[in-house]
């Protein structure tokens, strides 16, 4: 609306055109300058190309770890589905006693499966596989205890060691074995690869905000004098703003493409070196790609990333320059 | 239409580039300014387009004391005065119609509507037919006459121009403030600063005339035929 003459219908906003035409020449507006300023970016194609790629780049590093931690933690996934807990009952325990806490441990929420392995049982495995059959005939009596071998539900570490250790309380229940030391480990090492791939991803996103940054400030620079006449004949700020938001958009949306291509082309890659080991190991060890989702996320980003760095810019730069005079 | 209340500028270190100026205006109105360059023409413009502030005083347009006006509503005055400049200040990668759109595209037009008021004032400067040519391809004449297309485009109340003819042959000049007077004609009020005497006084409008920050005339200028 116009603030000096009040009866003046100022440009689309007068009364003649609809409020939802309106509504929709805003909408074609944008789509204007937004394929404005991918045309902007096609006229400059190598300034372009170097920020795609130091964007893309910047981005392959922390999305490779991520995969990596992603993969690790898979593997060690496997493995805490087997984490066992082995019962060794005392040897007063009776049959009548073993069966009770055999029922009881069945019916508990937080077990998910019980076996139970006499010491006859026991013997006769240990036999078959150790391959000391013959000395171990020579024993007057079998030396081994009968066990319990519980599953819990819960298969985290801490789960699993509360679980033991309220078994362990049981009369008959000798001592109860859980060996997840290493699988601790692992967790920990997991959690201090998971805070250097953030740490690594900080401080190269900061590295791409400022870059970016600085590519509109040049491009904003180069186009001063475009940008005093647009001034002059009444552009807001806002107005001046959006291509160069654009642009910075269009950074995000390639760079981020071109890391997903990056990564995708690596995992390509490393997938048949990793077949072989996985086939020394007789292992069925596929290499997780990026999920729909987190090429999403990589994509979301990027993108951001593009238009917060080209907001820095702009947001100080657009203010400063003003028309010197008609 | 257009006010000035002992309007002063005096710019850091003491210059001063107005001295109490005031004048009015009116409403459909066509008046040149003149003076020699560093009198103050252009700062008088750059008073009424927000460009500069003054020190003191008071500008009006429409009754509206521009001293009202925040920063982020500086570019909607904007809207409603036509500014056409020495240098033209057309952007030279985009074509004619570009160029003359541009008004139009920042208040938010599009399609049919657009093209219509382009062609329109086009059609006013007679350059309908360089509608899809680049700006350089133009001759300095036309390449002002697209400036003056842009700045009438959306039909603003009030024209300035600031030396509009300053680098034509007497000729083009006429034929650029023919175009003024056009405008003049269906009531939009016109404010040219030139420092072409001889074009100014066979005109026969209202004259300003500035002198070291100084209003030294008002009125009619005598007629001085070119030695």
């Amino acid at each position: 609306m116009s603030i000096l003459f009040s009866g003046r219908a100022a440009g689309a906003s007068s009364k003649k055109i609809p409020v939802l035409q309106r509504w929709l020449m805003f909408w074609v507006q944008h789509l204007r300058q937004c394929i404005g300023s991918l045309g902007e970016l096609w006229r400059t194609p190598l300034a372009s190309l170097m920020t795609i790629a130091v964007l893309g780049v910047s981005l392959t590093l922390p999305t490779t770890l991520h995969l990596l931690v992603k993969n690790v933690q898979s593997i060690s996934g496997s493995f805490t589905q087997s984490a066992e807990i082995s019962f060794f009952l005392t040897e007063e325990a009776s049959q009548t006693q073993i069966q009770t806490l055999v029922t009881m441990l069945s019916a508990d929420p937080e077990v998910a499966q019980v076996q139970f392995i006499s010491k006859a049982d026991a013997m006769a495995e240990f036999q078959q596989v150790s391959g000391f059959g013959q000395a171990l005939q020579l024993l007057d009596e079998n030396p081994l205890p009968n066990v319990i071998l519980v599953l819990p539900r819960h298969t985290q570490p801490q789960a699993a060691e509360q679980l033991r250790r309220r078994i362990e309380q049981e009369r008959i229940v000798d001592f109860g074995k859980l060996d997840i030391a290493w699988l601790e480990r692992l967790d920990a090492i997991l959690l201090l690869m998971r805070q250097a791939v953030l740490a690594i991803a900080l401080l190269l996103l900061t590295a791409v905000l400022l870059i970016i940054g600085n590519t509109i400030r040049l491009s904003i620079i180069n186009k001063k004098e475009e940008i005093e006449v647009m001034k002059l004949v009444g552009a807001t700020d806002a107005f001046i703003q959006r291509p160069f938001l654009y642009t910075g958009v269009w950074f995000g949306v390639f760079g981020g493409l071109l890391a997903f291509l990056v990564v995708e082309l690596m995992v390509w890659w490393l997938e048949g070196a990793i077949g072989q080991i996985t086939e020394l190991y007789h292992s069925s060890f596929t290499l997780m790609t990026m999920s729909f989702a987190e090429f999403l996320t990589l994509l979301l980003v990027s993108v951001l990333l593009g238009l917060a760095g080209s907001y820095i810019s702009v947001s100080r730069h657009i203010q400063a320059i003003e028309p010197s005079g008609p | 239409m257009l006010t000035f209340d002992q309007v002063s500028k005096s710019y850091p270190g003491g210059f001063i580039a107005l001295d109490r100026i005031s004048f009015e205006l009116a409403k459909g109105e066509m008046a040149f300014l003149t003076g020699h360059s560093g009198a103050g023409k252009s700062t008088l413009l750059k008073l009424i387009s927000l460009i500069e502030r003054p020190t003191s005083g008071r500008v009006l347009i429409n009754n509206v004391d521009l001293k009202r006006i925040r920063r982020s509503q500086v570019p909607y005055i904007r809207r409603d005065i036509g500014i056409i400049f020495q240098n033209h200040r057309l952007l030279m990668e985009h074509t004619v119609f570009d160029n003359v759109a541009l008004p139009l595209v920042i208040e938010g037009f599009t399609g049919k509507e657009m093209v219509k008021r382009v062609h329109a004032a086009l059609d006013k400067v007679g350059l309908l037919d360089k509608v899809s040519c680049l700006p350089e391809t133009l001759s300095g004449g036309e390449q002002q006459r697209v400036g003056i297309a842009r700045a009438v485009v959306n039909k603003p109340p009030l024209l300035l121009a600031d030396e509009p003819t300053g680098n034509l042959d007497p000729e083009l000049s006429k034929d650029i403030m023919r175009v003024f007077e056009a405008f003049n004609q269906v009531g939009v009020s016109v404010l040219v600063a030139t420092h072409d005497h001889s074009l100014v006084a066979r005109m026969r409008y209202r004259t300003l005339t500035l002198k070291q920050g100084k209003m030294i005339n008002d009125g009619l200028l005598q007629y001085e035929e070119p030695l």
